[in-house]
């Protein structure tokens, strides 16, 4: 090659500045937004009603809530974005607490509600309270909305 | 390689044509659907406190339509679901959602309007598939409001 140049040939120059500038941004963004949806979907298995009325989740403010799954239908706990929350009645003051923060903050915000398809109604239904308490709360004028978070096969034709 | 600048030093900037892949990467990374499959079903739910809410004496509250769902059967798989009044009684979630369709007002048998409350009422063991599916039972069997009952 540099034979080639010395006798003043076309000289072809990259410059990859650029393109490794622009390669690490996109490497920094998948990295962020990887740990970020980790944090938000906890690894489980959601409910699969098969043919599914449920459509794809809106463009829309949202925090996810998990609850987060344990052995033979029961839970662990609940965690709200990235916050954890325990069982029981301290665990649902706190989510109430933190939910009402959130309402204060984007009144018209939804919550993503994620468990398990195993996981009993009776983990499930304290948040349902949490949620209509802390709406109350930060008096809203409307009703809490929640999403019901299911998956739905790709190749199953929705009727 | 033939030579076809004898002079001269010709440079091929390939800066542009990294910037316009970088474009079309980006668009294509934003048309791709991220989430695996995720669906949602959208729920208002209804105050349970009851003593904030304004009611107007002068309507009458509709009687629920009560659907009882528990999970039996081997390791809790199957959905029991029973409707309370004098119904038929579904066997599966299937059957469910033929009868509360054949009972909407453009049916046959034009129980309900559209609009009727549908109550979901688990135990505290059912899974959460089953109440999930009996949800789904009944929006798309077409009533719109539909809500969930604490367990029993």
């Amino acid at each position: 090659m540099s034979r080639l140049h010395r006798r003043g040939m076309a000289r072809i120059e990259a410059d990859l500045t650029p393109m490794i500038d622009m390669t690490f941004l996109l490497v920094v963004f998948f990295v962020l937004v990887s740990q970020i949806s980790e944090i938000e979907s906890v690894e489980m298995e959601l409910p699969k009603p098969v043919p599914s009325a449920s459509a794809p989740p809106p463009e829309e403010s949202r925090s996810v809530l998990n609850v987060l799954p344990d052995e033979d239908g029961a839970a662990t706990g609940y965690r709200l974005n990235s916050t954890d929350f325990p069982l029981g009645a301290e665990g649902i003051r706190g989510l109430r607490q933190e939910l009402t923060r959130l309402y204060d903050v984007q009144p018209d915000l939804r919550i993503n509600l994620r468990a398990d398809r195993r996981t009993e109604q009776r983990f499930i239904d304290p948040v349902f309270d949490a949620i209509n308490q802390a709406s109350s709360a930060s008096n809203r004028s409307e009703a809490a909305r929640v999403n019901l978070v299911v998956i739905v096969d790709r190749e199953s034709p929705d009727a | 390689m033939r030579k076809r600048h004898p002079q001269g030093r010709s440079r091929l900037n390939i800066t542009p044509m990294i910037d316009v892949v970088f474009q079309l990467l980006i668009y294509f990374l934003v048309a791709t659907n991220f989430a695996l499959g995720e669906q949602v079903f959208r729920l208002d739910l209804p105050d349970r406190g009851g003593a904030s809410m304004e009611s107007d004496p002068f309507v009458l509250e509709e009687e629920p339509l009560r659907i009882i769902v528990r999970s039996g059967g081997r390791d809790g798989e199957t959905a029991l679901v029973s409707i309370e009044g004098p119904y038929p009684q579904p066997n599966d979630l299937a059957e469910l959602e033929t009868f509360l369709r054949n009972s909407l007002e453009d049916r046959g048998a034009a129980l309900f309007r559209k609009d009727h409350p549908v109550m979901i009422v688990p135990s505290p063991t059912t899974r959460w598939e089953h109440v999930v599916g009996t949800f789904n039972a009944a929006v798309r069997s077409g009533f719109r409001s539909v809500v969930f009952a604490p367990p029993e």
